[in-house]
C-alpha cells in the first residue's frame, strides 16, 4: 500500500480496507478508482441490470460516477455530478450508491471482490483549447479567405476530382484558378505531390492558369525545391488563427433568461 | 365510472393540428387541467425551446372537469390516433379515476374508442422567460414560412434582424448567402414597432419546425425579439386560445 496526501493505492484489499477508504474519499472529495469483479443495478427513468464482471468504477471528485467495461469509450452505466454518495457493506459485498433526487435516480454497484482500489488528489485547472481541424481550417479559409491572400474567392470545397478531393477550390484576384491542399501539420512531400496530382487532374478541363496552393502551419525541409520545381506555393497558416475566425456558435439554454437580465 | 374530466371538441382536426405543434418540442407533455382549461407549458428536452400552450374551456363544445389534475400523455401515440379521425369528425376525451386510462371516442360516419395509458405526471414548473422585447412583428405565418424556407436553403441558422421599416432574415453557408425582406406595411409583415434596432440568430431546425407546425394552427404570428436574446413567437389562435413559442438563441462559445 502506497499511502500519502496525494495518492492512495491497494491491492485486494479486505472489504473493511476498501469500505475505509472509499468512505474517507467521499467525505475528502478526492477521485475514487476502484476495479473489481460487480453487478450494477440502475433505477430511475428506466432500469437496468448488469450482472457480475470485472469493471472499472470512476468516481469524480464532483461526485460523478462512471462504471467501464472493458471494452469501449462510453461508460455502461453512469450518474452525472452532484450524486449522493454512499458506501456499505452487505455480507461478502461492498455496495456504493449513487442517488440523485431530481429526477429520482439511483446507481447501485456491488463488488464481491475488490482487485485494486485508488484515491487520487488530482490538481487540474488548465483550460481546455480545441484547436483547428483540418475541416475547420477549410472553413476558416471559406469564411475568411485573406488568410491565405488578398482578393482570392472561394467557389467551392472538397471538391471532387479523380485522385481525390480538392479541400478548397477558388479564384485569384487575376483570375487565376486556386487550388489549395490544408495540412493541419507540417505539410510533406506527399501533401505536395498530391497537390500536383490534383492540378494534373483540373489542366485538361480548364483553360486557364493554374496556382497550386499548400496551406499548413509550416513545410517540411526538403520539401521547399520540389514545391518550386514543380511550380506550386507555400502558405503558412496558424491552425489556431483558424480556430479564431470560426468563432463557433451554439444554442443558448432558456433557462439563462429566466431572471430578467437585460 | 369516475371521470376527472370529460371533454368534446367539435373538430378532430383542431385537436389533431394543436398536438402537432406540441409534438415539434415535447414527446411526453403533462397538461394541467382545471375548471378554467386545459394547459401545457414546457421545455423541449435539450431545453433550447419552450412551448406556451392554453387553450380555455370555450374552445370545446363540451367541458366538465371534476377536479384540477395534472395529466401526462405521450403526443406522438395521441397524434397517431388522431390521424386516423376524419377532419371533422368530433373528438371526446376522458380520464377514468380508477384505471388511469384516457379514452379517446372519435365519432363520425361510425364510433371508434381508443384508450391509451397515461404517464406520469412531471412536477417541474417551467417559468417563462423575461425579456424586454425591443422588436414586436407581426406577420402572416404564411410568409414566415416562406422566409424560413428561403434561408433553409443557404444555411442552418438565421440571423433575425429589425430597424424602423423592415425585418430582415439572413442566412449565410459556407459559401452561399441569403437576405430576407419584409418591408413594413407589406403584405407579409403587417406591423413593426422597434424601440431600438435589433438583431439575433436562431437556429433553423428550430424555427422551421415550430412555424411550420404552427402555421397550421394560426394565420398570423407576433414575433418579439432583442438582441442576442430568445425570441418569442405569439401564434394567434381563435375563442382565447394561447400558443406561444420561445427560441434561446445561438450564442457564440470560445
Amino acid at each position: 500500500m502506497v499511502d500519502d496526501d496525494k495518492f492512495t493505492v491497494l491491492k485486494n484489499p479486505s472489504l473493511q480496507e476498501a469500505k475505509t477508504i472509499i468512505e474517507k474519499s467521499f467525505l475528502n472529495k478526492t477521485t475514487l478508482v476502484v476495479a473489481g469483479n460487480c453487478k450494477v443495478i440502475y433505477d430511475g427513468r428506466a432500469s437496468s441490470k448488469l450482472d457480475f464482471g470485472e469493471r472499472l468504477i470512476i468516481v469524480k471528485r464532483d461526485r460523478a460516477i462512471l462504471v467501464h467495461r472493458s471494452k469501449g469509450y462510453e461508460p455502461v452505466n453512469w450518474q452525472p455530478s452532484g450524486c449522493i454518495l454512499h458506501v456499505k457493506i452487505i455480507k461478502n459485498s461492498i455496495q456504493i450508491s449513487a442517488i440523485r433526487h431530481n429526477p429520482r435516480e439511483m446507481l447501485k454497484v456491488i463488488f464481491n471482490k475488490i482487485f485494486m482500489l485508488s484515491t487520487l488528489l488530482l490538481d487540474d485547472s488548465a483550460d481546455f483549447t480545441l484547436f483547428a481541424s483540418e475541416k475547420d481550417m477549410h472553413q476558416a479559409i471559406l469564411i475568411k479567405p485573406s488568410l491565405v491572400e488578398k482578393g482570392l474567392k472561394p467557389i467551392s470545397y472538397e471538391k471532387k476530382v479523380t485522385p481525390g478531393f480538392i479541400d478548397v477550390y477558388g479564384v485569384d484576384k487575376n483570375g487565376k484558378l486556386v487550388i489549395i491542399e490544408v495540412k493541419r501539420k507540417n505539410a510533406g512531400k506527399e501533401a505536395v505531390l498530391q497537390l500536383a496530382n490534383y492540378i494534373k487532374a483540373i489542366e485538361t478541363k480548364a483553360n486557364r492558369d493554374i496556382r497550386g496552393i499548400i496551406v499548413a502551419p509550416n513545410i517540411s525541409k526538403g520539401v521547399q525545391r520540389l514545391l518550386m520545381s514543380l511550380n506550386l506555393e507555400f502558405i503558412a497558416l496558424d491552425p489556431r488563427l483558424c480556430a479564431k475566425v470560426l468563432k463557433k456558435t451554439e444554442n443558448a439554454k432558456l433557462e439563462t433568461y429566466f431572471y430578467k437580465k437585460n | 365510472m369516475n371521470q376527472i374530466f370529460k371533454l368534446k371538441i367539435s373538430e378532430a382536426k383542431l385537436l389533431r393540428d394543436m398536438a402537432n405543434a406540441i409534438s415539434i418540442l415535447i414527446d411526453e407533455a403533462t397538461f394541467k387541467i382545471d375548471e378554467e382549461g386545459l394547459k401545457l407549458r414546457a421545455m423541449d428536452p435539450s431545453r433550447v425551446a419552450m412551448i406556451d400552450f392554453e387553450w380555455p374551456k370555450t374552445i370545446f363544445e363540451e367541458y366538465e372537469c371534476v377536479s384540477p389534475s395534472k395529466i401526462c400523455i405521450n403526443i406522438s401515440e395521441l397524434l397517431k390516433l388522431l390521424r386516423r379521425a376524419g377532419k371533422s369528425e368530433a373528438v371526446n376525451l376522458s380520464l377514468d379515476e380508477k384505471t388511469g386510462q384516457l379514452q379517446i371516442v372519435v365519432t363520425g360516419k361510425y364510433k371508434r374508442s381508443f384508450t391509451m395509458p397515461t404517464l406520469e405526471a412531471v412536477e417541474e414548473e417551467v417559468p417563462t422567460p423575461k425579456i424586454d422585447f425591443n422588436v414586436k412583428a407581426k406577420t402572416t405565418t404564411q410568409g414566415l414560412s416562406q422566409a424560413i424556407d428561403d434561408a433553409q436553403l443557404v444555411s442552418d441558422h438565421v440571423r433575425i434582424e429589425a430597424d424602423s421599416d423592415k425585418l430582415l432574415f439572413i442566412a449565410s453557408g459556407d459559401l452561399m448567402g441569403a437576405k430576407i425582406t419584409l418591408q413594413k406595411g407589406s403584405e407579409t409583415l403587417l406591423d413593426l414597432e422597434t424601440k431600438e434596432a435589433s438583431k439575433a440568430t436562431f437556429s433553423l431546425s428550430y424555427l422551421s419546425e415550430i412555424i411550420k407546425a404552427a402555421s397550421a394552427t394560426s394565420e398570423i404570428a407576433t414575433l418579439e425579439f432583442s438582441t442576442d436574446m430568445p425570441i418569442r413567437i405569439d401564434f394567434q389562435q381563435a375563442k382565447q386560445g394561447k400558443l406561444i413559442f420561445f427560441l434561446a438563441p445561438r450564442i457564440e462559445t470560445d
